[in-house]
């Protein structure tokens, strides 16, 4: 078998490697599961594809996971994932019952990662057979579609929708590539940056920048004055944790494992998404949600399955569709670029191997993790400690190495580095929305293509409705998505109004 | 008779002119949406701008003016240098190894809270002993191009 002879040592060594700086990362707050994967990114270069996935993939889950360390036992979500596992984590610490409260968990965890990686396994193959059989004009229906839910479900619509236009806009600057039949023309730039901006911005800087750097200068503008770690941290005293804690809880793991990997699936909506929303259905529909917000193991199981149930659905639209489902399979698919890996309806059956070995490497991810996570917790609930100061010079200088070894030492690179790093803090302070902006950026050259080739063959306009059933249904899907939108405005206004008149 | 209408909807793209069709489409897009933005906030534009303006400048709220503009220079600088140095040295990565020992201890500097000896020391030696594992296991063992 060609697959077994890539299961060596090294392979899994890597994942446990990534698996446990993802950890440390996720646990760190304000350094999250992407800024993980931007910064160990020069690694991969040296690897080969496999061992190159199962670094990320590892990185991928760690950091997922590790967010639950600062959320339990400082109150402070690790990654915006986490934002649940506050509720009912912090209350069991202050208790004594860190450990239990960690323990529950890294047992959910597990559970949502394979039910996630399950569905990932059974799902991709048949959406990616289906999704084979698109032409131009239906991959240019999904791109669309994507771009729809993504700002759909941001909080404010209109600015979602300028980001990821914005996105777009950006990603077409350069040439219009001959390689994917254009002419070859530059656009969107003075003459003077065509010496730099011949290829436009490379994507991994930008995502880099924007999720790396800008983040430090967020935190610098606060002064560092709130860091975290100097409150007393009880991990044991109370209660201890026992498996028994499950009993009664297998429905609220699926379901919540289930809400995970769905918004996984959804392009661009993060993480706190699918806790808040697992969260929020365990309190509705157990039987016993009263201990909820005070210290409930159930809230902690809700949240934790549904975050760690993202990484699989987040794969799902990015190796069958070519689509990336969050912010962290946005950087990995620069990294599968580079790589040589084309992710598309293609991917799968045209690598067969690497795609076992992959599922293969997101279990081993999920295993590595629990076992790491188990039995070294108290060791990890220290990191959290490790100051700022020491962290962040570190971080930028990978950084500088992811961007300036993609293209093999281009220096503009670097700065495109420092150009998005801006970028990204001023948008976050104006009310952009990152999110969209990325996906729009790395779909707005695909779509440029579907777009102009399926006029230059058709001739006309009409052809995106009435190309086949698939381009009609694709289009009532995005029809629904805004008819959601604008459903769920309506409803929160008036909740808001009936409030105001209480 | 049915075509007829459906003309109406007839594009043609000459391919000259193809690298631009799109862009247009996407930049008025942007330009209706971001009229849009203005019209429907233009009242909360001006104070938000004048808001922004007093809490950079230092009159309001907590904005750390040295540790963000001091970063902002710093990452400038260990760029502008690196790019410098490495036309001196060029592909052995002595240039990132000697700017990244600098630019990590003055980042470090700015951003510790208090200095004490014990501090100084932690990062003194955290400037000098990870630029260097990161450059040798980068540069030299994996030979990952470095500036």
């Amino acid at each position: 078998m060609d697959i077994l002879s890539h299961l060596t040592p090294m392979f899994f060594t890597l994942i446990a490697a990534g698996t446990l700086i993802g950890i440390i990362f996720g646990a760190i707050p304000g350094m999250t599961a992407t800024m993980a994967v931007a910064v160990c990114l020069p690694l991969t270069y040296a690897f080969g594809l496999v061992n190159g996935i199962a670094l990320l993939l590892g990185l991928y889950v760690g950091g997922i996971s590790g967010g639950m360390v600062p959320a339990v036992l400082l109150n402070i979500p690790g990654t915006p994932s986490s934002i649940t596992t506050t509720f009912d984590g912090y209350p069991m610490a202050q208790r004594g019952e860190g450990e239990r409260a960690l323990k529950t968990g890294i047992v959910a965890s597990i559970f949502g990662g394979l039910f996630s990686a399950a569905v990932l396994f059974f799902f991709a193959p048949v959406l990616a057979d289906f999704a084979i059989k698109f032409s131009y004009v239906e991959k240019f229906l999904i791109i669309l579609l994507a771009l729809t839910v993504i700002a759909s479900l941001c909080s404010n619509m209109l600015m979602g929708i300028f980001s990821g236009v914005l996105g777009v806009w950006l990603s077409l600057i350069g040439t219009y590539s001959i390689t994917e039949g254009g002419n070859g023309e530059p656009r969107l730039m003075f003459d003077f940056m065509q010496y730099y901006l011949i290829d436009g911005f490379s994507l991994l800087p930008v995502l880099i920048g924007i999720f790396g750097l800008s983040t430090i200068l967020l935190d610098a503008e606060n002064g560092f004055a709130d860091a975290p770690g100097q409150g007393r941290i009880k991990l044991k005293g109370g209660a201890r944790f026992s498996f028994s804690i499950f009993k009664g809880q297998l429905v609220n793991l699926i379901r919540s494992s289930g809400i995970g990997t769905f918004v996984g699936m959804l392009p661009g909506v993060g993480g706190s998404a699918a806790s808040v929303l697992a969260y929020s259905q365990e309190k509705n529909f157990s039987r016993d949600s009263s201990q909820m917000g005070k210290g409930a193991p159930q809230g902690i199981v809700a949240s934790e399955s549904s975050n760690n149930a993202l990484t699989g659905g987040a794969l799902v639209p990015l190796l069958s569709l070519g689509i990336p489902g969050d912010s962290t399979t946005a950087i990995l698919i620069g990294a599968f670029t580079l790589q040589g890996i084309q992710v598309g309806p293609l991917f799968i059956g045209n690598n067969m191997d690497t795609w076992y070995l992959m599922i293969i490497a997101l279990v081993a991810a999920n295993v590595l993790m629990f076992g790491i996570m188990y039995f070294a917790i108290r060791h990890i609930a220290k990191v959290i400690e490790v100051p700022k100061y020491i962290l962040y010079p570190l971080i930028v200088m990978m950084c500088v190495v992811g961007a300036y070894a993609i293209n093999y030492g281009i220096m503009f690179d670097v700065w495109t580095l420092l150009i998005f790093g801006v970028f990204g803090y001023v948008a976050q302070k104006i009310g952009l929305e990152v999110v969209p902006l990325i996906i729009g950026f790395i779909l707005g050259k695909s779509a440029e293509v579907y777009f102009v080739k399926s006029i230059e063959s058709y001739g006309n306009l009409t052809i995106f409705f009435t190309k086949s059933p698939i381009a009609a249904f694709l289009w009532v899907l995005i029809a629904v998505s805004v008819a959601f939108a604008i459903y769920l405005r309506v409803r929160n206004r008036r909740r808001g109004a009936s409030s105001l008149v209480e | 008779m049915d075509s007829h209408w459906l003309s109406l909807f007839d594009v043609t793209i000459d391919f000259s002119q193809s690298h631009l069709f799109f862009p247009r489409i996407v930049t008025t897009l942007l330009g209706i949406l971001l009229v849009m933005i203005l019209v429907t906030r233009y009242r909360r534009i001006v104070p938000a701008l004048r808001h922004a303006g007093r809490v950079v400048g230092g009159r309001e709220g907590n904005f750390d003016r040295k540790r963000f503009f001091g970063t902002l220079v710093l990452v400038t600088l260990y760029f502008y240098l690196m790019g410098v140095l490495s036309d001196v040295f060029p592909n052995t990565g002595y240039s990132f190894l000697i700017m990244s020992v600098l630019f990590v201890f003055s980042l470090s500097l700015l951003y510790a809270e208090r200095l004490s000896r014990r501090i100084l020391l932690i990062i003194t030696l955290n400037a000098l002993i990870a630029p260097a594992i990161a450059w040798y296991v980068l540069a030299q063992l994996f030979r990952i191009t470095l500036p």
